[in-house]
């Protein structure tokens, strides 16, 4: 353990980072006001302290409510960096029509990561006019723009990376303090700043929110049913350490590919059950992930096993890991495979799928083994809700899935 | 202090490269790897890493733009040097192996099986669980290499040059989730100290 703790100090020293980078932002604004853009997340709080300890009041943060947002977060978020140590006065700006409306009728991921960046700019621009700023910071980390670079998917936070110059763009400069850091570096550095645990350790919340959780088409329905079931989750999986946990919301659309006729077979095979005891969906809608450094924007298998082997199968993580890698194997457009925890019977239209997962720095991510009974709490709260008929667990790792579905 | 320039061959994880070899004392930076052997002199470098990326080097594929300069670099390049996934395939070819399409791709945990540790995988044995991404395989090794590891699907997990430093892997000794990766770049760090004393 010891020669561990001493490695991780050789590579970074949040000490002499402090040092370097508050100098280096002092000598770029050189006195000016700067908007620092603050979600509520890890990255873009320390990201902002670091430039406060530099800037002092010339730092401005605002929060863009983008309405893709957890239930009464952009005040939570506000009131929470307004107390001791954090100290910050963040100013909220309401936007959630204005996303809404951009990505209405966008069904396919990247088109809705793009659009959800340009509304993104489009604001930081218009409030860089009325206070006169030259830059805007932002909290991105290493993850974002190698991710964005290689083509797995565009944050939204990625622009002079793939080629976009923001000064021509959007007639600002951006600042990235931590562009070169991994989660647990930065979460290091918060603890170094003196954040509260609270802020330091919080589990990550992508920048567009709950839009990347919401797949295929988005409606307000499938926002507000996702933020009920978001809660649930979160509620349900707070005490058990995992580095991320969260809900998302799938349309009960089947594809019909006969390529796909066997897949059935093939699951049945990997776990060893007769052919009758397992029966496969795979559902329409596309999500992300990542095979051979290349993106892979492809199908999400539902496997549903008959209800008893579901009781055995449920806790055998070994089980779950052969059934996933079984199916992608053999089946190339399929990237993620998830298990049944429970359904009914009823009109709803909706299925939610539980993720949960433990990483280092989110580069790679392993499945986290949630105990069969807390998944069937969560989905028989989660099937209270009149549209979702269905409650899934996500048992694929990255590679090939991604964190997040989109 | 030891240099060792790492290869960006626009792989996730070749940044992770960087960190972990800064955590173990060296200095390290990403290159492109249309890199010039001059530029690259001019770094006093001790030894090369090569990352993984997207593109597919299969054998009867032309090479294009950055596997392309890798695959000069691998030929040109005469210190020590660890070649990881696509980079490991493309010292494969570059040698006279052959890389195809993967029987079975493997994404995610693979159990890998050391079949002759030497230096590089020293402490590795009898087998562990690495992280791996990829839809081509080495299927046959290149004259001059020994086979050092492999798994159930894939028989080139790992493979050394008989007389040079010239080390290839198929997984990824970066990621956090590979059981002892630390331990590869450990062990290659102390091969390319061996190698500047000599």
């Amino acid at each position: 353990m010891g020669k561990r703790l001493s490695v991780a100090v050789q590579g970074f020293h949040p000490s002499s980072f402090l040092s370097e980078e508050t100098a280096r932002l002092r000598e770029l604004a050189q006195d000016k006001k700067v908007i620092s853009a603050v979600s509520g997340g890890v990255d873009s709080t320390v990201a902002t302290v670091v430039a406060r300890e530099a800037l002092g009041d010339k730092l401005l943060p605002i929060m863009i409510d983008t309405g893709f947002l957890r239930v009464g977060e952009p005040e939570r978020v506000k009131e929470r960096l307004a107390k001791s140590p954090t100290s910050l006065k963040v100013r909220l700006v309401h936007a959630s029509g204005r996303f809404l409306a951009s990505i209405k009728g966008e069904g396919t991921a990247e088109e809705k990561r793009k659009k959800f960046r340009e509304t993104f700019y489009q604001i930081l621009k218009e409030e860089a006019q009325k206070e006169g700023c030259e830059y805007i910071l932002q909290g991105t980390i290493a993850p974002d723009w190698i991710e964005t670079q290689g083509g797995i998917k565009t944050q939204h936070n990625i622009l002079e990376q793939v080629g976009i110059d923001p000064a021509s763009t959007y007639g600002f400069k951006i600042i990235e303090p931590l562009a070169d850091l991994y989660k647990d570096q930065v979460r290091m550095l918060g603890r170094h700043l003196n954040l509260p645990s609270e802020l330091s350790e919080r589990q990550p919340f992508p920048g567009p929110g709950l839009l990347v959780r919401c797949i295929g088409n988005v409606t307000k329905e499938k926002i507000r049913v996702l933020k009920e079931a978001t809660k649930i989750v979160e509620t349900s999986l707070a005490p058990f350490n995992y580095e991320q946990y969260f809900a998302a919301v799938i349309e009960n659309g089947f594809a019909k590919d006969p390529s796909l006729k066997t897949i059935a077979e093939t699951a049945s095979e990997a776990l060893r059950l007769p052919k009758s005891e397992v029966h496969v969906d795979v559902f329409e809608d596309r999500v992300t992930g990542v095979k051979g450094d290349q993106r892979c924007y492809g199908l999400l298998a539902g496997v549903k096993l008959s209800e008893e082997s579901r009781e055995t199968y449920g806790w055998l993580q070994d089980k779950l890991r052969q059934l996933q890698t079984g199916i992608v194997e053999k089946f190339p457009d399929i990237t993620r495979v998830a298990l049944l925890v429970k359904e009914r019977r009823g009109s709803g239209t909706l299925s939610i799928l539980v993720r949960a997962i433990s990483t280092r720095d989110f580069m790679t991510a392993a499945v986290s083994p949630v105990p069969w009974k807390i998944l069937k709490d969560i989905a028989q709260q989660v099937l209270k809700e009149a549209n979702v008929t269905r409650v899934y667990y996500d048992i694929t790792p990255k590679p090939p899935g991604t964190v997040e579905f989109e | 202090m030891t240099t060792i320039p790492v290869v960006y061959v626009k792989g996730q994880y070749n940044h992770l490269i960087v960190r972990n070899l800064k955590e173990l004392g060296a200095d390290s930076k990403l290159l492109p790897p249309s890199v010039s052997l001059e530029q690259l002199e001019s770094m006093n470098p001790d030894a090369l890493v090569m990352g993984g990326g997207p593109q597919s080097v299969r054998s009867r594929d032309k090479l294009t733009g950055e596997l392309a300069d890798a695959a000069r670099l691998i030929r040109q390049v005469k210190m020590p040097m660890l070649c990881i996934c696509v980079t490991h395939q493309l010292l494969a070819t570059a040698f006279g192996g052959v890389t195809e399409a993967a029987r079975k791709p493997e994404f995610g945990p693979v159990e890998i099986s050391v079949i002759d540790e030497g230096r590089i995988l020293e402490g590795l044995g009898p087998s562990f669980t690495a992280w791996e991404s990829h839809n081509d395989e080495v299927v046959r090794k290149p004259d001059g290499f020994h086979v050092i590891a492999k798994s159930s699907n894939c028989s080139v997990e790992a493979m050394r040059h008989e007389k040079r430093d010239i080390f290839g892997v198929q997984f990824h000794p970066e990621v956090s989730h590979t059981m002892k990766g630390v331990d590869l770049f450990k062990n290659f760090l102390g091969i390319v100290e061996e190698h500047k004393r000599t």
